[in-house]
């Protein structure tokens, strides 16, 4: 009887490991093999397009390939990778220079005694030098007082006004962000900005230098 | 006439469950056998149904000579990227025969990775031309993202009420920093029927452990598919195929990546 039992149990045991393996493992294998779609007629080919020989698919491919080089600036351009805080200097295709940023904090600051609230990100996208300028001298905004839990002062109180703050150099991109450099160089590489881009001394004159007033800056 | 002994009666009573064992187990093997061979055709057949659709599809594009279909897909794989690059957004391009992702944007290379392992459907290789460009002749656009990682992390903070409770904010902020160890993988629906899935991999060995572990992509992948799988024996109807291309790039740009693109974004894709 018991002897019995034991067949039966592995009888059972072995067709439902052959079954679970077959259909997690054999068959999804030969679905994702070109095995499945033997023997399927392809759709109907016809003898090329109209007019298309070699060569002048070829002069297509050419005139293509010059057509998507000539998106890539010429002149010096910045990619800057807010994931890993790094950016990539580059004229042509060429890389001139690489090295660790900060970018923005992705943080909402809300306040709601104040019925106040920003949001402190990096966009992406591409955006150009608007403006350059040496010695630059911040104008704290209002949230610059809210998060350092002090009270707003008026549009032009002279508590608003720092320098040394960012640096050597300072290159707007619009909308408020720019790239300057930082007292914080402890934080660097960390995604702690207000959003703008914040570099170390060094490639901040570097990138100061070779970016005119209109080069791009790809941001991601 | 011999009588029955009460022995006799046993023996005969065990033949008789001996006979009912073996016609058990008969009906075991032929129903596994059967279920087996039921399930393996209508998986066969929905992969056959998919290209039969794709080849329906590919009948209004114009015809492709099939001794020129590198320089077509070349050709295709280039107009494909122009028209990415007259929009605004962030787009993918994923050249599987130089084995390279790349992040476009306006037409220029802001990152490019080598891709480490990739794996494509065996739909993708009995593809034929017109199929092909049905398919990739121009960028394809992203319907549905799914990651194991935070598409677009932000955090909500309180502003301090006052300056000792900011410095006790900056310096917790300080302490965070160390960088979180996560798993990367992500997959996307394409408009054209197949998904692409992404996992982020920094050697093979650590994929390996990964799957072991349960927190890799196909590991997940395979636990759908069970369930998915039984659903569809039990209903007998045939399971649902998707072809899929699975890309293995190192961790953090799979983490930029899955971060830059847009919910919407093109994709061109080269096989």
């Amino acid at each position: 009887m018991i002897r019995n039992f034991f067949i039966y149990l592995a009888v059972l045991i072995v067709g439902i490991l052959f079954f679970a393996s077959m259909v997690l493992f054999a068959i999804p294998a030969f679905q994702e093999s070109t095995l499945a779609l033997t023997g399927l007629s392809s759709s109907s080919s016809g003898s090329g397009e109209a007019g298309t020989d070699k060569q002048s698919i070829e002069a297509d491919v050419n005139k293509l390939q010059k057509r998507l080089d000539s998106f890539t600036p010429t002149n010096a351009y910045m990619v800057v990778n807010t994931s890993d805080n790094h950016f990539f200097l580059y004229k042509g295709k060429q890389l001139i220079r690489d090295g660790v940023c900060s970018t923005g904090k992705n943080e909402k600051l809300v306040s709601a005694e104040r019925k106040y609230e920003h949001v402190f990100y990096t966009p992406f996208g591409v955006r150009k030098v608007l403006r350059k300028a040496t010695n630059p001298v911040w104008k704290k905004p209002d949230w610059a007082f809210i998060e350092d839990g002090m009270p707003i002062p008026s549009a032009n109180d002279p508590s608003r006004w720092e320098t040394g703050t960012l640096g050597a150099y300072k290159m707007e991109i619009g909308d408020g962000y720019m790239i300057h450099g930082t007292i914080y160089k402890r934080r660097m590489g960390m995604s702690v900005t207000h959003g703008c881009i914040r570099l170390l001394d060094d490639d901040l004159e570097a990138v100061y230098k070779a970016m005119e007033v209109g080069s791009k800056v790809y941001i991601y | 006439m011999k009588e029955n002994s009460e022995e006799d009666f046993d023996s005969l009573f065990v033949e008789n469950k001996r006979s009912g064992v073996k016609y058990i187990v008969i009906i075991i093997v032929l129903s596994v056998l059967t279920l087996t061979a039921i399930y393996a055709y209508l998986s066969v057949s929905s992969v056959r149904d998919r290209m039969k659709v794709a080849q329906v599809q590919a009948e209004g594009s114009p015809q492709i000579n099939s001794s020129l279909l590198t320089q077509f897909k070349e050709k295709a794989w280039l107009e494909s990227r122009i028209k990415m690059a007259n929009g605004d957004s962030i787009g993918l391009s994923i050249d599987l025969e130089q084995r390279r992702i790349q992040l476009e944007l306006k037409g220029v290379v802001i990152l490019s990775s080598k891709i480490r392992d990739c794996s494509i459907s065996g739909f993708f290789r009995k593809m034929d031309g017109n199929v092909y460009f049905a398919m990739f002749g121009t960028p394809l656009s992203i319907q549905q993202f799914k990651s194991s990682i935070a598409k677009n992390p932000f955090k909500i903070v309180e502003a301090p009420k006052d300056t000792i409770a900011a410095q006790a904010a900056a310096d917790a902020a300080a302490k965070k920093d160390s960088l979180a160890d996560e798993n990367v993988f992500w997959t996307v629906k394409l408009d054209r029927g197949f998904d692409l899935d992404i996992q982020g991999i920094d050697s093979i060995a650590e994929a390996q452990k990964k799957y072991e572990l349960g927190k890799g992509f196909e590991f997940e992948r395979n636990l759908k598919n069970i369930a998915s799988s039984f659903q569809h024996i039990l209903r007998f109807s045939k399971p649902d195929y998707t072809p899929e291309i699975l890309i293995s790039i190192p961790e953090n740009e799979a983490k930029a990546i899955l971060r830059a693109l847009p919910r919407n974004a093109l994709v061109t894709i080269r096989i």
